[in-house]
């Protein structure tokens, strides 16, 4: 048997393990998460639309007529019967009789109309409009922006994140918690390839679960929409969009999987740095060019092909955070985080070669 | 055959309560987790948040000090239910890392070197075994929460005078109930991620990560739905929220309020007491 | 062809301050060679050493001429049944055997040829298909040694495999074991039962503190100790006058009489004045039944050199 068919073959022995562990279930469910969560905001957006249609309608002439400092009546009056009427009363406090309290107002009215694309959401503080917002149920520009900021922000910074450090520390310090390790170092294969067999049987898992998470989600965000909308975002930069997204998760998959591989390996207690590389990643825009090159998540947001928008009244740590401060070009992004991945896979090789068994230890 | 003599006699003598029986084990898991230095620098530095703050109770009841300041310093300088709120959520990150370190070599060894049989082949339910090591979470992180609370509360009706005491009482039943419910809830993440992971390393960062990514979760239910109701998801705003209703703090309107989040943290509590009670059996049955 | 020994060359192993086994020289023919000593001696050590589950801090091992460290080579001369309970998590007894053969690199159907014989060997046939978490003891026991025998190794080393096992599987292991040893293979295993070491043992490895104590055949070793009088029984008719004549050697350290009239128990400090005294008295007329060495055994061996002897 040549090493690569041995690296075939332990991938293929530990597959069924990674993949139906049950301890792994909570990685489907941070891969799946996004993807419910769309699919129940286009259930309920469509459910919407049903309820508030009919007579239940009214013309957006006349609701962009509506203005701040209008009484609840005058709005009425111009609108007719709204979706939706809630009035509050204030709640009697504690400090009510404080005569430096905060005043607040004694009757609060929540008014909602629609106008079969948009909600108009109105709140009235003792009968004056004081708050007007408006914003359609279901707006694809608005929604490939919010999946942007939930790919960047939730999928690869938590998500792939956890879900690797989930798969990936399993694979050998797991397996000396379960003293099972040994019958691994017991068959005839050099230790370097046991490494690399179970690094592929880790990927693929890893990569499938959060490649299909990615695709799934996306898709569950794109296809509830218009089908005019959909079918020319398909025609133009849909596709490559998609791939994008889940070649990102993918390659999230390749970096994170060797860190934590190596971590595993190398340290008794591999959490310590998965905390400093989630600490890593997150200042990594503060840091010099140079040691930015040293991040997953640096060549990761490269590769994303929206990039996230960042509201003007945002505070500048947060911006730091949701944008690279110099991106790499896709070729160098791909290529700088194989090179970081192939040079953290040879650092834990070299690690496993003197790996002892020493359960009593652990 | 030979018949033997049985000479053999039960003990008949005095035993001790049940409740100083459940004390047992405590009282070794303290030494042990006081025993570490982390456990000891992290309870050290927890207290200077308090200190600062009891440094501004007593520049508020001292106006002479800030009288030259401007009208403004006098409500900055308040001590009310949002000064205790504040607090609180200070003190409550100081109490969730150190439950993290402490709490998942509470379970998880148990479960990993089989010593489970141990416990229970002893009179002593899973439920007392549940109790047990809750009370050491409630004795560890209590040292960082509610005593401190309640000498800060203590030290300004001291200072204000009984008028003062008798306008905020609540403020001090809200520290307790608020402190121990966040307890609580820690504790039952804490050993629910001891008892699911087995391993007490990963069992740590569970616990950090359980909060970290809930708190995601939620603002992406809210992003994506456009919504403001997922927050009750998240465990450290439903906490917060709590606090404030207990301490008569405003919430904003739109926001999910005390009750729903109270509601959500019960059924919280409740799931991860469930999933404990699974996985704490004397014996593992493999078909 | 590889060398036919295991080679220990100066070989130290500490565990931080905690000395596993020290200045380890050893040359292990083929056989059944039982490693006997206290708990926390250093037999584990040895044997993790020989399968490169740890290395040594210094020195050189050499197993049939492989290195531990080309497991790709070694492992398929070795089979290596350990101590740890555990077993993969979730494999049944037919994985557990089967998962190790298909990385030798035998086909499919010789994988499950041989894991079933392995298996039958043990007689777990019926258990095969259950998984290993849900064993006993004694069947963990032999589902490890089943797996260690599966690829048919040149080398098998068995940390306490008889632990666990009720008599009849003990007898057909022992039995299994005698046949590795019989074709020229080695069987390196551990064993508390110095009874059975005793009974199927070509040589003994006596492991103290780390060190060794003495090694070799369980008759040689006992001659070389020269501090403790070799011990006989005599089975005599007439004990008080065989005695009497035995007390006139001067190597004679002791006689006693044999509890129930099974004859004389004999001390002496030279064991070949004790046969040509016995050939003496015997030719002189005096019937003598039978002469048996007491103390030619693991148990005494391990008395002696071990135990603070007696």
């Amino acid at each position: 048997m040549t090493p690569y068919q041995q690296i075939w073959t332990i991938a293929r022995l530990e597959l069924g393990r990674v993949f139906f562990s049950k301890r792994s279930f909570w990685v489907y469910i941070l891969a799946i998460f996004p993807s419910i969560i769309f699919l129940g905001h286009a259930l309920e957006a469509n459910l919407k639309k049903r309820n508030w249609g009919g007579d239940r309608v009214t013309a957006a002439e006349l609701l962009d007529k509506v203005q701040s400092g209008m009484t609840d009546e005058q709005v009425l009056a111009l609108a007719g019967k709204p979706v939706s009427d809630t009035t509050r009363k204030r709640r009697v406090r504690r400090n009510d009789e404080d005569p430096e309290a905060e005043k607040q107002p004694e009757v609060r009215r929540y008014v909602m109309y629609f106008d079969g694309k948009r909600r108009v959401d109105l709140r009235f503080e003792d009968g004056k409009l004081v708050s007007r917002n408006a914003r359609e149920l279901m707006n694809f520009e608005d929604d490939r922006r919010v999946y942007a900021t939930m790919f960047q922000f939730f999928y690869l910074r938590l998500g792939i994140f956890f879900g690797c450090l989930g798969i990936f520390i399993n694979l050998f310090r797991g397996e000396m918690l379960d003293r099972s390790l040994h019958f691994w170092f017991l068959a005839p294969v050099k230790r370097e390839v046991l490494l690399l067999g179970k690094y592929l049987a880790g990927l693929i898992a890893a990569a499938f679960i959060f490649g299909t998470g990615a695709l799934l989600s996306f898709l569950s965000m794109v296809l509830p929409h218009d089908p005019n909308e959909v079918a020319t975002y398909w025609q133009t930069i849909g596709p490559e969009h998609a791939f994008w997204y889940v070649a990102a998760a993918a390659l999230g998959c390749v970096g994170y999987g060797s860190v934590f591989l190596a971590a595993g390996l190398l340290l008794r207690n591999p959490i310590l740095p998965a905390i400093v590389m989630l600490i890593w990643e997150s200042i990594n825009g503060f840091l010099p060019d140079v040691m930015q090159k040293l991040s997953v998540l640096h060549y990761l947001q490269s590769l994303c092909p929206v990039p996230v928008p960042l509201p003007n009244d945002m505070p500048a740590v947060l911006k730091m955070l949701l944008a690279p401060a110099a991106p790499s070009s896709v070729p160098v992004a791909v290529l700088g985080l194989l090179a970081v991945t192939a040079l953290v896979l040879f650092a834990a090789m070299q690690s496993v070669k003197r790996l002892e068994i020493n359960y009593g230890t652990e | 055959m030979a018949v033997y003599r049985r000479g053999y006699q039960r003990y008949d003598g005095a035993l001790t309560s049940h409740f100083a029986r459940l004390m047992v084990m405590p009282r070794f898991s303290w030494e042990r987790i006081l025993s570490q230095r982390f456990v000891v620098i992290l309870l050290v530095v927890s207290l200077f948040w308090p200190l600062l703050c009891a440094g501004f109770i007593y520049l508020s009841n001292h106006s002479e000090l800030w009288q030259g300041f401007g009208g403004g310093i006098k409500k900055f300088l308040a001590i009310n239910g949002n000064f205790f709120s504040i607090f609180m959520n200070v003190q409550s990150t100081f109490a969730l890392i150190l439950a993290s370190v402490a709490g998942p070599g509470l379970v998880a060894p148990d479960l990993a070197n089989n010593a489970l049989p141990l416990y229970f082949s002893r009179p002593l339910t899973r439920w007392d075994y549940i109790l047990s090591r809750m009370i050491v979470l409630l004795g560890i992180l209590s040292l960082v929460t509610i005593v401190p609370g309640l000498l800060l509360f203590g030290m300004q009706a001291s200072i204000a005078g009984g008028d003062w005491f008798a306008n905020n009482w609540f403020l001090g039943t809200g520290i307790f109930i608020g402190f121990t419910l966040y307890i609580a809830m820690v504790s039952l993440v804490a050993m629910a991620s001891s008892a699911y992971v087995k391993w007490r390393v990963v069992a740590g960062a569970l616990v950090l990560a359980f909060f970290f990514l809930l708190a995601g979760a939620a603002e992406m239910v809210n992003s994506i739905f456009r919504v403001d109701w997922a927050s009750a998801l998240n465990p450290t705003y439903a906490i917060n929220a709590v606090w404030k209703g207990l301490l008569d703090v405003e919430i904003p309107e739109d926001k999910p309020g005390a009750w729903e989040c109270a509601t959500v943290i019960l059924g919280l509590s409740g799931g991860l007491l469930a999933l404990l009670a699974r996985k704490l059996r004397a014996v593992e049955v493999v078909k | 062809m590889s060398a036919p020994e295991i080679v220990f060359d100066n070989v130290s192993k500490f565990y931080g301050e905690v000395l596993g086994v020290n200045r380890v020289d050893l040359h292990i023919p083929p056989g059944i060679t039982s490693l006997v000593g206290p708990n926390g001696s250093g037999k584990t050590t040895l044997m993790n050493l020989m399968t490169g589950l740890i290395h040594p801090n210094s020195g050189v091992i050499q197993v049939r001429g492989l290195s531990p460290y080309a497991p790709e080579k070694l492992m398929r001369i070795l089979g290596y049944a350990t101590q740890y309970d555990a077993g993969p998590r979730g494999a049944t007894g037919f994985e557990f055997v089967h998962t190790g053969l298909v990385l030798f690199g035998f086909p499919k159907a010789e994988c499950e040829r041989r894991a079933w014989q392995a298996i039958e060997r043990l007689g777990l046939t019926a258990a095969a298909k259950r998984k290993v978490a849900g064993y006993s003891k004694g069947m963990r026991q032999r589902i490890r040694l089943a797996q260690a025998i599966a690829h048919d190794p040149e080398v098998l080393i068995l940390d306490e495999p008889l632990n666990g096992l009720d008599p009849l599987v003990r007898a057909e292991t022992i039995a299994l074991f005698r046949d590795y040893g019989a074709n020229g293979r080695h069987v390196i295993l551990s064993s508390h039962v110095l009874q059975e070491v005793d009974v199927f043992s070509d040589q003994v490895i006596l492991i103290s503190n780390g060190m060794i104590v003495a090694e070799g055949q369980i008759k040689s070793v006992r001659e070389e100790i020269h501090e403790h009088p070799s011990q006989f029984l005599l089975h005599c008719r007439d004990a008080s006058r065989v005695a009497s004549l035995l007390f006139a050697e001067p190597h004679i350290s002791e006689i006693k009489l044999a509890p129930e009239g099974a004859g004389l128990l004999v001390l002496t400090r030279n064991r070949e004045a004790f046969a040509a005294a016995l050939e003496r008295i015997a030719l002189s007329g005096i019937d003598i039944d039978g002469v048996i060495p007491t103390d030619e055994n693991v148990d005494a061996l391990y008395e002696y050199l071990i135990g603070g002897g007696k």
